[in-house]
C-alpha cells in the first residue's frame, strides 16, 4: 500500500526516548488502573482489557498489511484459532495459561505459515481474497466441527489466567497481566517494524520486483511477516479466552477481520503507533457512545470509508499535532539504528 | 432411488449455479472494465431482493413487472455505488493510475466499507430475520417431469438467465454502449483517445452488472424463501470464486464455473451437514488461486 | 585474467506469443570489461536485461554467470551471486532516507532476518549493513545527504542513489539501465568518468544506453541489437563503421 506516512525532517523529539518509554509505562501501569479504580467498576477493566487485546490484533495486522503491504482479510480467523486452542487445551486437558497462551500463538502462527506458503506468490489483491477465503474456512470449521469446538454453543467455563499457581484476584490484577503481555508484544512488533527487517518489508511493499533484484527473498520475507502476525493474533485469542471465560465462533467472523482492518486503516497503514490509536478509538468510542451499539458497524464502515477517501495516510499521517506524537513515540521505539531507520 | 435424488440435487445445483452465474457476470464485467473487485456486489443482489419484496407486498404485481422494476433498481444502485465508492478514486487520467495497485486496493476497501454500511443499514431498517414472502410468489410450486420433480422456480430461473444472457450478448456486441464497454475493458486510455466517454462506459458497466445481480437476488429470494440483509455476502463471494475460476476475463468461463460451483455445493449437502457447504466455494477459491492462476478457462489476465 | 568470461549469453531467445523479443543472441562479458549494449527502441535491450536479472525466463538458450547457469534461478538468488542492477525508471523509495534506500541493497546480500531484529544493539549483521551502505554512499559522493529524504534529491543525484543501492549489493557485475537518460552534457560526462572509475576499481559493467557519445567514449566493447537479434559485437570504432549498424539507426546511408 502506498499509504505510507511521510517522515518530517528536522525537529528532534522533545523528550529523550527513555523518558517517553517511562511515561508510557507509567500511563499504562499506573495512571489507567488508578483512574479506573477511582471511577470504579470491573466493567471498565473489561473494556480496558478488550482494548489491550485489540491493540495486539491491530498492531500485528499492521505488520503484515501496513509494513509488508499484504492486505489480509482473515486476521480474525487466526484470532479465533488462538482462542479455541487456549480454550480447548485448558478445558479439556487442564493445561495452565503459561502453556496455552504460547501454544495458541505458535499454532496460529504455524497455520498461518502453512496457509501462506502456497498463496504468497499471488499478487496482492488475490492474496487478499485468499486470506478472506481462509478466514471464512476457519470460521466455518469452528462453527461446524461440533465434536471439537461445540459449534455455535461455544466453549464455556474457560479457566482464568493462572501463573504458576497465582491467580488474579481482581479485575485490576487481570488487567495488569494483560497489559504486560500487550506491552511485551508491542515491544517485539516495534522492534520488527523499526529495524532493517522492517525496511526489507517496506521495500517489498513498495516494489517487490526491485527488492528481489537487490537480493531480498521476497517470498520468505512475506511468509515470515504473515506468520508473525498470525502468531500475535493467536496470543490475543488466548488472552480473550482466559479473560472472558467464554468464546463462540461468531466472535471470529469476517466482520471482526474488517473491524481490525479498520483500526489499522484509520490509524495509518504502516504506522505502529497509528494502529494502537486506531484500536483504542474503535474500542473505546462505541463504549463511550453507549446506545450507539446498533450503529457500531455502520460507524466503523463509514469511518473506514472516509478515512480511505479523505485521509489515505490515516490519522497519524496528516494532523501535525499527532505527527509530533508519532515522532515522539517512533523515536522512543527505535534505538538509533543508522540515521533514521525506517518510517515515522 | 439414490440416483434420482442425485439428479434432483444436480438440477437444484444448476439453478443455484445459474444464480451465481448471473452475479459472476456482473463481477466479470466490472473487473474487466476497471480491474477492480467490487466488494459491494453481493449487496446489490440483496437490495434487488428487498426492492422486489417491497413491491410485492405493496401491490402484488405479476412477476414480470417485479423483475422489470428490480432491473431498474439494480441499475440505479449500481451506478450509485460506482459514483460513491469507485469514482472518487479515479483521480488521475493516466493509464498507470487507472489500473494502479493503490487504486485497486483503495477501491477494494471502499467498496468493502460501503457493503458493510449497506448491510447494517438494511439490518436496522428491516431487522435481521427472514422476511415473510406472500405464498403466491414463492417460486416453489412443484412440477413433475416424469420421475423428476422440479419447481417452477427452476424453470423461471433458467428462462430468465437465458433471456438475460442473450440480452447481454446483444448489448455487448451490437450496441454502441456495449462497444464502449468492450473498448474501455481493452484499453482505458486508448478508448479515451478515440473519444469514448470512459466515465459513462464505466457507469454503464456497473449498471448492467448490477441489473443482473439484482435480478439474481429477487429470483433466489423467491426461490428459497429467504430474504435477509445478510443474504448477499456468501453468494457474492461465490460469484467471485466463479469469476476467478473462469479466468477473470471470460464471461462464458465464469458461467460454466458458476454452474460447477452450484452443482458441487448441492452434491456436498448429500454427504456433509449443511453448514459445511460454504467450504466448497472457499476451497475451490484457494485451489484455483494456487493451482490454476490462469483460471480454468481464461487466457489469464494481467494479474500484476 | 582467467579464461572463461564472467557472463555468457548463449543463443538466448525469448518469444512472447508470436513476437520474438530476443532472437538467438550470443555474447559475453569478460571480467573488468566495460561493455555497452545499444540498439533502436524495441530492439530487445530491456528484455535482455530482464532475462539476465531473472524476471522472465528464456524460451531457448542459456545465460551463465561465472560458469553457472542462471536459467530458472529466482531474481534474488541471481542478485546474491553478484549481479547488481539499476532500473531505467529509477525505482527508489521516495519516502525513505537516502541511507535507508541504499541499505536495501546491502540488506539483500548480507541478509537480515527477523530474529536479528529482535536483539537490541548493533549485531554483526547490522554493522555490516551500515558499513556497506556508507561505503556505497561514499563512492557516489552522497554521504552528506545520507539523512535526506530521497524525494528531496535532484534528478541527477537520484540516478547516483540508484547506482549506490546497486553498489551496496557488492556486485561483481553491475548492469546499468540507461543511466544517462535525462542528464545534460556535463552530467553525462561526469557519469562517464564515474563509470570508468568503477571499472578501474575492479567492477565489471554492462551498460545499456541511448546516448551514443557516452557509449562510444568509455566502452571497451559494444554490442548492437536490432529487432531482437545481435548485429554487431566489437570495439566502438569498428561498430561505428559497421554498415549494418548505421543502417538500423539511420536508414540507408546516402
Amino acid at each position: 500500500m502506498s499509504a505510507a506516512t511521510v517522515p518530517e525532517r528536522g525537529t528532534r523529539p522533545a523528550l529523550p526516548p527513555a523518558v517517553t518509554k517511562g511515561l508510557l509505562a507509567l500511563i499504562v501501569f499506573v495512571v489507567v488502573p488508578a483512574t479506573m479504580s477511582a471511577i470504579g467498576g470491573g466493567y471498565l477493566y473489561g473494556i480496558a482489557t478488550m482494548a489491550l487485546i485489540f491493540i495486539i490484533l491491530a498492531s500485528s495486522l499492521n505488520l503484515v498489511t501496513g509494513t509488508a503491504g499484504l492486505l489480509s482479510l482473515g486476521h480474525a480467523g487466526f484470532y479465533g484459532i488462538g482462542a479455541y486452542v487456549a480454550a480447548i487445551l485448558s478445558t479439556r486437558m487442564g493445561l495452565p495459561f503459561l502453556i496455552t497462551m504460547p501454544a495458541a500463538g505458535v499454532i496460529a502462527g504455524a497455520i498461518g505459515v502453512v496457509v501462506a506458503l502456497p498463496t504468497m506468490r499471488l499478487v496482492s489483491i488475490y492474496f487478499a481474497v485468499a486470506t478472506l477465503g481462509i478466514g471464512q474456512m476457519i470460521f466455518v470449521t469452528l462453527l461446524n466441527w461440533t465434536d471439537f469446538t461445540r459449534g455455535p454453543m461455544g466453549i464455556r467455563g474457560i479457566p482464568p489466567i493462572t501463573i504458576l499457581g497465582w491467580q488474579p484476584h481482581s479485575p485490576m490484577q487481570q488487567y495488569m497481566v494483560v497489559a504486560l503481555t500487550t506491552v511485551a508484544s508491542l515491544w517485539i512488533l516495534s522492534r520488527l517494524t523499526h529495524s532493517y527487517f522492517g525496511n526489507a518489508l517496506r521495500a517489498v511493499r513498495e516494489d517487490d520486483q526491485c527488492a528481489s533484484a537487490m537480493g531480498l527473498n521476497v517470498v520468505q520475507l512475506k511468509i515470515v511477516a504473515f506468520g508473525t502476525s498470525c502468531f500475535f493474533a493467536g496470543i490475543a485469542g488466548a488472552l480473550l479466552a482466559h479473560t472472558a471465560n467464554f468464546i463462540s465462533p461468531d466472535q471470529f467472523q469476517f466482520g471482526e477481520s474488517i473491524n481490525i482492518l479498520a483500526m489499522v486503516v484509520v490509524g495509518g497503514l504502516g504506522s505502529l503507533p497509528g494502529a494502537v490509536i486506531g484500536a483504542l478509538l474503535l474500542v473505546i468510542l462505541p463504549e463511550a457512545l453507549r446506545g450507539v451499539g446498533d450503529f457500531r458497524m455502520i460507524a466503523i464502515g463509514s469511518v473506514m470509508f472516509f478515512s480511505i477517501l479523505l485521509l489515505p495516510k490515516g490519522l497519524l499521517g496528516e494532523a501535525s499535532a499527532l505527527g509530533l506524537l508519532r515522532r515522539q513515540f517512533g523515536e522512543a521505539w527505535s534505538d538509533g539504528l543508522g540515521p533514521r531507520v525506517g518510517w515515522r | 432411488m439414490l440416483d434420482i435424488y442425485l439428479v434432483q440435487q444436480i438440477i437444484n445445483g444448476l439453478s443455484i449455479g445459474l444464480v451465481y452465474a448471473l452475479m459472476a457476470i456482473g463481477f466479470t464485467l466490472i473487473f474487466g472494465v476497471l480491474n477492480v473487485v467490487n466488494f459491494a456486489h453481493g449487496e446489490v443482489y440483496m437490495v434487488g431482493a428487498f426492492a422486489g419484496l417491497m413491491l410485492i407486498t405493496a401491490t402484488a404485481p405479476p412477476l414480470l413487472a417485479v423483475v422489470l422494476v428490480v432491473l431498474a433498481v439494480g441499475a440505479m444502485t449500481g451506478v450509485g455505488l460506482e459514483r460513491l465508492a469507485f469514482k472518487p478514486f479515479r483521480r488521475f487520467r493516466d493509464e498507470a493510475s487507472l489500473r494502479s495497485r493503490a487504486m485497486r486496493e483503495a477501491t477494494l476497501l471502499s467498496s468493502l466499507a460501503v457493503s458493510i454500511v449497506a448491510r447494517e443499514v438494511m439490518t436496522l431498517v428491516f431487522g435481521s430475520n427472514m422476511q415473510t414472502i406472500p405464498q403466491a410468489f414463492l417460486l416453489q410450486h412443484p412440477i413433475r417431469l416424469g420421475v423428476l420433480s422440479i419447481t417452477d422456480g427452476d424453470l423461471i430461473i433458467f428462462g430468465a438467465s437465458v433471456v438475460m444472457l442473450g440480452a447481454l450478448q446483444y448489448l455487448l456486441f451490437r450496441t454502441r454502449v456495449g462497444l464502449s464497454i468492450r473498448a474501455v475493458a481493452n484499453s482505458p486510455l486508448g478508448a479515451q483517445f478515440v473519444g469514448i466517454n470512459t466515465d459513462r462506459a464505466i457507469m454503464a458497466t456497473f449498471a448492467v452488472g448490477s441489473m443482473l445481480g439484482a435480478v439474481a437476488g429477487i429470483l433466489v429470494g423467491l426461490y428459497s424463501g429467504t430474504i435477509t440483509p445478510m443474504m448477499g455476502f456468501a453468494p457474492g463471494i461465490k460469484a467471485f470464486v466463479a469469476m476467478v475460476m473462469g479466468g477473470l476475463s471470460s464471461i462464458p468461463g465464469a458461467v460454466i464455473c458458476a454452474l460447477l460451483l452450484g452443482v458441487s455445493e448441492s452434491i456436498t449437502t448429500e454427504f456433509l451437514a449443511s453448514g459445511w457447504q460454504d467450504l466448497v466455494a472457499y476451497s475451490f477459491l484457494i485451489a484455483t488461486l494456487v493451482f490454476f492462476p490462469q483460471g480454468l478457462f481464461g487466457v489469464g489476465r494481467d494479474r500484476a | 585474467m582467467s579464461g572463461a568470461p564472467m557472463l555468457e549469453i548463449d543463443n538466448l531467445t525469448r518469444r512472447f506469443q508470436g513476437l520474438v523479443a530476443v532472437d538467438a543472441v550470443s555474447s559475453y562479458v569478460n571480467a573488468h570489461e566495460l561493455v555497452g549494449l545499444i540498439g533502436p527502441n524495441g530492439a530487445g535491450k530491456t528484455t535482455l536485461f530482464n532475462l539476465i536479472s531473472g524476471f522472465i525466463a528464456p524460451t531457448e538458450g542459456d545465460i551463465r554467470f561465472e560458469g553457472r547457469s542462471l536459467v530458472g534461478m529466482r531474481p534474488h538468488r541471481i542478485a546474491r551471486l553478484g549481479i547488481g542492477r539499476t532500473f531505467q525508471n529509477l525505482r527508489i523509495l521516495p519516502n525513505m532516507t537516502v541511507f535507508d534506500n541504499v541499505s536495501i541493497g546491502a540488506l539483500g546480500t548480507v541478509g537480515h532476518s527477523a530474529w536479528q531484529a529482535l536483539i537490541p544493539g548493533r549485531r554483526m549483521g547490522s554493522r555490516r549493513i551500515s558499513e556497506l551502505t556508507r561505503d556505497a554512499l561514499d563512492q557516489v559522493h552522497l554521504s552528506a545527504q545520507a539523512g535526506e529524504l530521497a524525494a528531496n534529491l535532484s534528478y541527477g543525484r537520484r540516478k547516483y542513489l540508484e547506482i549506490a543501492r546497486a553498489l551496496a549489493t557488492r556486485p561483481k557485475l553491475l548492469i546499468l539501465d540507461e543511466p544517462a537518460a535525462g542528464l545534460n552534457d556535463t552530467e553525462t560526462a561526469g557519469l562517464a568518468e564515474f563509470i570508468r572509475g568503477l571499472v578501474r576499481r575492479g567492477l565489471t559493467v554492462l551498460l545499456v544506453e541511448h546516448d551514443m557519445s557516452l557509449v562510444m567514449s568509455i566502452c571497451d566493447r559494444v554490442i548492437v541489437l536490432a529487432s531482437g537479434a545481435k548485429i554487431a559485437d566489437a570495439d566502438p570504432a569498428t561498430v561505428q563503421r559497421d554498415p549494418a549498424v548505421l543502417d538500423s539507426y539511420l536508414g540507408t546511408r546516402d
